[in-house]
């Protein structure tokens, strides 16, 4: 019966989230006549594009941020610990670069093909570091049922003092150059649709893709597979899960360590594909948005996603509002994303619901 | 409830490692002890705050000093690092960057013995600031901070300059500044390379977007993109890290880039390759020429401007792209470099 609800409410939700997603289209419209009124019309539809176009890029660890999250709290575990996965990935992401990329070129490689072979390793183990923290929140807030706030405040915490000493013991000073970060590509053909295509499917990165499919992939995991609905049946009701012979750990387990793979994801943006240097703190509460953009979507990929793409285009606005506008004291332009994600929040979400089981260590009788 | 008390046990354990790990032992020693204290961007940033550093161990070595540094972690930091030198008992404390202006004055007035310098900020009477109002003549001797030394650059002469470089090599007319904070020392770099571009051509257009945040490199390359979009073809970063990530949106795209504060060809070779050259301030030879004055016990309270005129700021070497710039351009930055020596020439930051 609590599977079948669970079902219902997923339901429920969607219809809400296509108003919303109205709401939001409508939101957007009046955003940009505001934004193109304070420009004096100067962003002309090239403009446009391009600011839509970079809008994306920038939601892209937002986004990915969010469906760690949203992994680990359909399946009742909260994770405030992205923002310290996120961290470390970028730190092993950036290092692991620089010194594969050396050690394979010293090895006789020729560097074009050192570069990509250590992009994609240091890519693969970027996601292992923030999957390995994410295993270490699982231990401690699954198997030792510790209250999941204090977990990932540690692992925030933690992530800073380990990123900080590797930093300083071995990627500060006379490292060698590394290979850069990946190369922007398009999509063949869908690269091609008018409009679209140049704002979604041109010059983006390999994890901005990724973060499109994966985004297809939740909801369709999540809402039309066996094991979405035992995530969300452990999500809102793990007793009733455990009696109909789910293994509510075992769900758990495999949920959070995929939401810290996806964090890896989100941190590797950072080093591999923004920009080719690491600074301690540098994703610079990302993860946290990744966080509110995950309520704001109401635990849901597509809502997620409108949650990070209001952030990246509030930042993006922001940047051509300062470039057309000198006259513009710089700080109003600054508050523009936050203000904005402030109007959103109040005005067109509605009560946002978590899983009902969410932040509840699962007793087993 | 054992096993929370046991995890809770053995996550403190690990975050105590992971601090422990950064922590360097406490000298012992009666030599004399300089203390520096970093901003939020930390002593590897590739520019001002690893320029200071360099400068302070150049002199700490010379005189056989121990010398120490304390990076801020967050601007709530800066009080509470200056506590802790003065708890070890530190002689001087060289605190980096103008945003730690209020906690070093405040600080100043508490340890009178301690000697502070401060890299960036200088001190006005004002009114309604607690530690030096308007009825003070200066903030130095008559205000009470008889302890402090402000290490000023003129960063709007050197801004010029690059200004002029960049208005001489942009081929499009649009050239870019990826600002940090909205700081005096970001704003005097920024009024004096627009004021230099447009010394030079005339009709130049300049682009400026201030990041409130000098360790952003991913939103300071996302603006360099959007403002090369907008046909800026070289970029002046200025703003620690947050600037670095403008460098390389130009570097991405085969544009010119001109770094800031210390030599980045040599601090950022990553970028090298679209390096027009630096606006340096030499930060380490002030902190040095400071450590030199408190070792001659000559050093005095009140402001120390580096400048064009006294060798304290200036452009840092073309490199790989000495055999690309006309000789007509390096000619006028020369002529503005003399001109601006002589005060002929204004850098128009008031």
């Amino acid at each position: 019966m609590a599977v079948l609800a669970n079902k219902q409410r997923a339901i429920k939700i969607s219809s809400r989230q296509i108003l919303n997603a109205v709401f939001i289209g409508i939101g957007a419209v009046a955003v940009f006549l505001v934004f193109d009124a304070i420009i004096g019309g100067k962003c002309d539809s090239k403009c446009v594009i391009g600011t839509l176009n970079q809008a994306i890029r920038y939601a892209a660890p937002v986004a990915l941020a969010a469906y760690c999250g949203l992994m680990c709290e359909r399946a009742a575990v909260i994770n405030i610990g992205i923002e310290g996965m996120m961290l470390t990935a970028a730190m092993v992401g950036y290092g692991v670069n620089v010194y594969a990329f050396t050690w394979l070129k010293a090895g006789g490689m020729d560097p074009a093909l050192a570069g990509d072979a250590s992009r994609w390793l240091s890519l693969l183990l970027a996601i292992a570091a923030s999957g390995l923290m994410a295993l270490l929140h699982g231990v401690v807030s699954i198997r030792f049922k510790a209250d999941q706030i204090i977990s990932g405040t540690v692992i925030n915490i933690l992530a800073l003092g380990i990123t900080g000493y590797f930093y300083r013991q071995y990627l500060a000073q006379d490292i060698p150059p590394g290979p850069g970060t990946f190369a922007p590509f398009d999509i063949p053909l869908l690269a091609q649709i008018p409009i679209l295509g140049p704002i979604v499917f041109q010059g983006q990165k390999p994890i901005v893709y990724f973060m499109m499919i994966v985004t297809l992939l939740i909801h369709y995991v999540l809402f039309f597979t066996p094991w979405g609905l035992r995530t969300r049946a452990v999500g809102e009701n793990p007793r009733a899960a455990d009696t109909l012979g789910i293994n509510v750990f075992r769900v758990r387990y495999i949920n959070v360590l995929l939401g810290g793979a996806l964090a890896g994801f989100a941190g590797a943006w950072f080093t591999l594909e923004a920009v080719d240097v690491f600074n301690p703190q540098m994703t610079n509460g990302l993860g946290f948005i990744g966080l509110a953009a995950m309520i704001f979507g109401n635990w849901s990929p597509f809502g997620a996603l409108a949650g990070a793409l209001i952030f990246g285009l509030g930042n993006t606005i922001t940047t051509t509002i300062s470039i057309f506008r000198p006259d513009i004291p710089s700080q109003i332009p600054q508050m523009l994303p936050y203000v904005l994600t402030i109007l959103v929040l109040t005005g067109f979400v509605g009560r946002a619901i978590p899983p009902a089981a969410d932040g509840q260590p699962y007793e087993k009788q | 409830m054992r096993t929370k008390i046991f995890v809770f046990a053995a996550l403190l354990t690990l975050v105590a490692l992971a601090l422990a790990a950064c922590a360097a032992p406490a000298a012992t020693t009666g030599k004399l002890r300089v203390g520096l204290i970093t901003d939020v961007g930390g002593v590897n940033d590739k520019s001002f705050n690893q320029s200071a550093w360099e400068g302070a161990q150049k002199g700490a070595k010379e005189f056989g000093w121990d010398i120490k540094f304390i990076e801020s972690k967050q601007p709530t930091d800066y009080e509470k690092n200056i506590d802790q030198f003065a708890t070890e008992k530190y002689d001087v404390l060289i605190t980096v960057g103008f945003l730690m202006g209020d906690a070093t004055a405040i600080k100043a007035k508490q340890y009178p013995n301690i000697k502070f310098a401060i890299v960036d900020n200088a001190y006005f009477p004002t009114k309604g600031v607690a530690y030096c109002d308007d009825t003070k003549k200066d903030c130095y001797d008559d205000g009470g901070l008889k302890n402090v030394t402000s290490l000023m650059f003129q960063e709007d002469q050197v801004g010029f300059l690059a200004g002029v470089l960049a208005g001489g090599m942009t081929k499009t007319g649009t050239v870019c500044t990826v600002s940090g904070m909205e700081i005096p020392p970001v704003v005097r770099f920024v009024v004096g390379f627009q004021n230099g571009a447009k010394w030079i051509k005339p009709d130049v257009k300049t682009l400026n977007v201030y990041i409130p945040s000098f360790i952003d490199p991913a939103k300071g390359k996302e603006t360099g993109q959007s403002m090369i979009a907008q046909g800026c073809d070289v970029v002046f970063g200025v703003g620690g890290n947050t600037g670095n990530g403008g460098l390389l949106a130009a570097k991405e795209k085969g544009l010119m880039a001109i770094g800031v504060d210390v030599d980045q060809y040599n601090t950022y070779p990553e970028v090298k390759g679209a390096l027009l050259s630096s606006a340096a301030k030499n930060v380490d030879a002030a902190v040095y020429n400071y450590l030199k004055s408190v070792n001659a016990k000559s050093s005095k309270a009140g402001v120390f401007t580096a400048n064009l005129q006294n060798g304290g700021v200036g452009l840092a070497p073309f490199h790989d792209w000495d055999s690309k710039i006309p000789q007509t351009v390096k000619d006028k930055i020369k002529t503005a470099t003399e001109d601006l020596k002589s005060g002929k020439l204004a850098t128009g930051y008031k």
